[in-house]
């Protein structure tokens, strides 16, 4: 263990988060938008997620199969943690007022709708600039700003991005059709990449003062993560096709079907790495021909295919397990494919904090990930999941705008801001006591 | 100029194409030029995706290879070279100074830590302990030079039970430990086996994903370090597992095993939370179709001219849809009445749906799921500067896929696709060290740089 991680987890909460004192004002819905400004509200921001009373984020709605926990939809609770709760209608100009003294509060505004929705509402970049000439603008959609495909009003969506950008082309196995990956991912690497590019203008900001607009497409940004497709196809003139299992740029990289029926990747490319597998698979010789000598030669399609086929008939012969346990004595790396079950109860992720139990005011105990950065310093941390729809209305424009209970009881009444619909996931879980993780209302 | 229709708030679209076009991106400042980052990744495309991404906003990024170059550079399909570089490193070496140095030697460990004595941010991927083995770990650096952030991507994390294991991080194999290879690929038919079906097995994806949300998160953590360093003056340590990266984009799975025992299984190209969504099969390919509302489902099954057979006017909700039974079925359904019709065909079909169907504007989303090839000759992205080729002083015109984001005030660029091995010694040798030629000579005699 590195002495800095020394007591990391046992000590986290007696040290701050990293973006302490950042204010996050997000209007989004689905999984691109809200993904993004939770990773800062697990990094200590503080983030008001707004939502239009009293539906509120489509997300809730969403049920894998049959299973919805305590009436709510888990991917909301998954991607939107730490939050706080506003419900606030935009479509009336009293509304957008109160979002527009927020921004003028906040370092940060992120939204995700179609082009120019914002400036129909009064709050597009150069209305919120005006408020506040510092405020970071985020908007991500699926086409960005301008072009043909964001004029034709496209829409678009996470499964829409793995089809236009070609990666789900080179995600499948040979002759079979393109493969749709099991997660969102160019909706949740985009909410990750919109905070990289977020936190870089805030540190423009510190020295000159200046905040900025940022456009990002979902599409776009995952083209990026296809790195050596891109010179591949210029030089050789054709595109990349798919190869399974196979990393077709390292080798051997590949995942094998083991005797107890499950799977294991073995990744060996640098040359004491190979040699530990040769002699782990008591194949040492292999090492030494001519095919296999050096990586690039490895790489040949045919030696390539001669290693890995070499590799899958004794990955037949060993349970997954044992070839990780090889990987360790001999200096490869190996993994046993690791499914939910292991997830849950794999003991180095609790250890790290990186899976621990949540203990919610409205939702109970249950099992989560945490935030996949440690830092030693300023830990980043989970504290509590979703709130029902506009449940934070009072702390917000009590705390940050500073409204008495009578003010915001004509804004309820005019309908500028409001609460949950009593439906599935909107309204408070059943079992709620009614005041537990309420925050100054009155 | 575009040839297609305009939109109605063309004026929008025109104004922000003014302020952030990325024709225009060298005229603008940088956001990180004010920063000094050492990459000494080792082996891992995540270490040098992260410094990759803050080379492009600005930051002056310096490359230890070891003499002779670090693996990443052989990292290409068929072992393809392009002078001394795969066709990976060529997407990755972007915007970086590029020195030798032999961190075996005491010699060179010294003038590491002389660099990082100077620097702002240091990125690592070696096997968890080997920097603090070495002498050249956080603790001895911080000491040196208490602002440095110092960050590390590695398969297991810098503790933790399985964090003693000496191994290096490799994509395929974080994807495994993800679970999120476990639940993406084809399921076996019933009475088939992994035999009679090869392709029906946990699928990875085929980019790098799992080094590159390493590297992002990584990323993020150090910028988010930075802000936390300019109010207290404090660096701090970063720890991040690709592996652990990759798993946090996984959803609900962990919570539904957790309350429900339920394992998620792969799926296909369908979606366990959502209809309509998914890959369904066209006379040439395959599209993607989306619906995530009644209405819009509805719309689709009019276009197949399945209303009234299918029963649309009886359906009030989607979520019986959701049920794996009724996607199955559905899935069967649709798969013949989409064969029909080629990609492009049915994308126009819902185009012309929207102006006349019985729903419009309501239509079903349909995206052709193309190749690469055909990514990178469409005019949307062309035009959006997405696959600017780089003007590489050394490597010749190189098309890379450009910045991930655009911006009015700093946005990200690339300035240069890569550099030979040790390019770039003289110049930061003699900038950082004060090492001028004759010393050179000397480091290179005795196998240092």
């Amino acid at each position: 263990m590195t002495a800095v991680f020394k007591d990391y987890v046992k000590n986290k909460f007696s040290k701050p988060g990293p973006l302490k004192g950042l204010r996050v004002i997000e209007l989004a819905t689905l999984l691109f938008g809200p993904s993004g400004p939770a990773f800062l509200a697990e990094m200590g921001a503080e983030v008001i997620k707004i939502e239009l009373p009293p539906l509120g984020d489509v997300t809730r709605s969403l049920k894998p199969f049959d299973w919805f926990y305590k009436e709510q939809g888990p991917m909301f609770m998954h991607i939107n943690p730490n939050k706080y709760y506003m419900a606030l209608d935009l479509h009336i100009d009293m509304g957008q007022d109160i979002f527009k003294e927020l921004i003028a509060k906040a370092d940060i505004v992120e939204f995700n709708l179609r082009p120019a929705v914002t400036n129909r509402w009064n709050i597009g970049y150069e209305d919120l600039k005006k408020v506040n000439p510092g405020i970071i603008y985020i908007e991500k959609n699926g086409f960005g700003q301008w072009g043909q495909y964001a004029e034709e009003d496209r829409p678009s969506n996470d499964g829409a991005a793995q089809a236009l950008s070609g990666y789900a082309w080179i995600s499948s196995f040979p002759g079979q059709p393109p493969l749709k990956q099991g997660i969102w991912i160019c909706d949740y690497f985009g909410g990750l990449m919109g905070e990289t590019a977020v936190l870089a203008a805030l540190h423009h900001r510190r020295k000159t003062g200046k905040g900025q607009y940022i456009e990002m497409s979902q599409s776009e940004n995952i083209m990026r993560a296809m790195q050596w497709v891109w010179p591949y196809q210029q030089m050789k003139g054709k595109s990349v096709e798919p190869a399974g299992n196979r990393d077709q740029c390292i080798c051997p990289a590949d995942t094998f079907l083991c005797a107890d029926n499950q799977f294991a990747a073995i990744a060996a490319p640098a040359p004491d790495e190979f040699k530990g597998l040769c002699e782990a698979m008591g194949k040492s010789e292999l090492a030494d021909d001519p095919r296999f000598k050096d990586h690039t030669t490895r790489l040949k399609e045919e030696n390539a295919l001669a290693i890995l086929k070499i590799i899958a008939e004794w990955a037949r012969t060993k349970g997954a397990d044992d070839i990780e346990n090889l990987g360790i004595r001999h200096g490869f790396a190996a993994s046993r494919v690791h499914s939910g079950k292991d997830m849950f109860e794999n003991k180095h992720r609790r250890e790290r904090d990186f899976v621990k139990e949540i203990d919610d005011p409205l939702y109970g105990k249950y099992v989560e990930h945490c935030f996949p950065v440690m830092m030693s310093k300023t830990p980043p941390k989970i504290k509590w999941t979703v709130r029902p729809v506009g449940f934070d209305n009072e702390y917000i424009l009590t705390k940050v705008l500073g409204r008495n209970q009578r003010q915001i009881d004509e804004l309820y009444t005019h309908g500028v801001i409001g609460k949950w619909k009593d439906m599935q996931g909107r309204r408070p879980p059943s079992d709620w006591d009614g005041k537990y993780g309420a925050i100054l209302r009155r | 100029m575009a040839d297609y229709k305009r939109a109605k708030w063309a004026e929008w679209a025109d104004h922000i194409k003014s302020l952030d076009d990325p024709a225009t991106n060298f005229e603008k400042p940088e956001a990180l030029d004010d920063l000094i980052v050492i990459d000494v990744s080792s082996r891992s495309m995540a270490g040098c995706y992260c410094s990759s991404l803050l080379a492009e906003l600005g930051a002056e990024t310096i490359r230890i290879e070891p003499p002779g170059g670090d693996l990443v550079r052989t990292y290409s399909p068929d072992g393809i070279m392009n002078k001394d570089t795969g066709f990976a490193y060529l997407q990755e070496g972007r915007n970086k100074f590029h020195i030798t140095l032999d961190l075996e030697t005491e010699k060179g460990r010294e003038m590491f830590k002389s660099l990082a004595g100077q620097a702002d941010v240091v990125i690592e991927t070696y096997p968890a302990g080997r920097m603090d083995e070495w002498g050249i770990g956080y603790e001895e650096l911080s000491k040196l030079n208490p602002r440095l952030i110092f960050a590390s991507i590695s398969p297991f994390g810098q503790f933790g039970p399985e964090s003693n294991r000496k191994q290096f991080d490799y994509d395929n194999v974080a994807q495994a430990r993800s679970s999120i290879q476990y639940q993406t690929g084809e399921f076996l038919t019933d009475g088939k086996t992994y035999d009679d079906m090869p392709w029906a097995v946990p699928t990875k994806a085929g980019p790098w994903i799992a080094w590159c949300v390493g590297g992002a998160f990584a990323a993020a953590g150090i910028l988010a370090a930075l802000h936390y360093r300019e109010v207290t003056g404090d660096g701090q340590a970063i720890d991040v597992s690709s592996a652990e990266a990759y798993e946090r984009l996984n959803d609900y799975a962990l919570h539904w095993y957790g309350d429900q025992g339920h394992i998620t299984e792969r799926f296909g190209s369908l979606d366990t939370a959502l209809w309509l969504y998914g890959f369904f099969p066209t006379s040439d390919g395959g599209v993607f179709l989306g619906g995530l509302r009644l209405e819009m489902w509805k719309a689709f099954v009019d276009i197949l001219g399945k209303w009234d057979e299918w029963g649309a006017d009886e359906w009030t909700t989607l979520a019986p849809f959701m049920k794996e039974d009724w996607q199955f079925k559905y899935q069967a359904m649709i798969n013949p009445e989409t064969s029909k019709y080629t990609s492009h065909e049915l994308t126009q079909k819902s185009v012309e749906y929207a102006k006349t169907g019985r729903l419009a504007p309501i239509t079903p989303v349909v995206a052709e799921i193309v190749s690469p090839w055909q990514t990178m000759h469409d005019n949307n992205w062309i035009e959006r500067g997405m696959f600017t080729p780089v003007q590489d002083p050394e490597y010749g015109s190189i098309v890379c896929a450009q910045a991930q984001w655009k911006a009015t005030g700093t946005p990200p660029r690339t300035k240069w696709v890569c550099r030979p091995v040790g390019a770039d010694n003289g110049y930061i040798y003699l900038k950082y060290l004060g090492y001028g030629p004759v010393m050179l000579e000397e480091l290179k005699g005795s196998g240092v740089v």
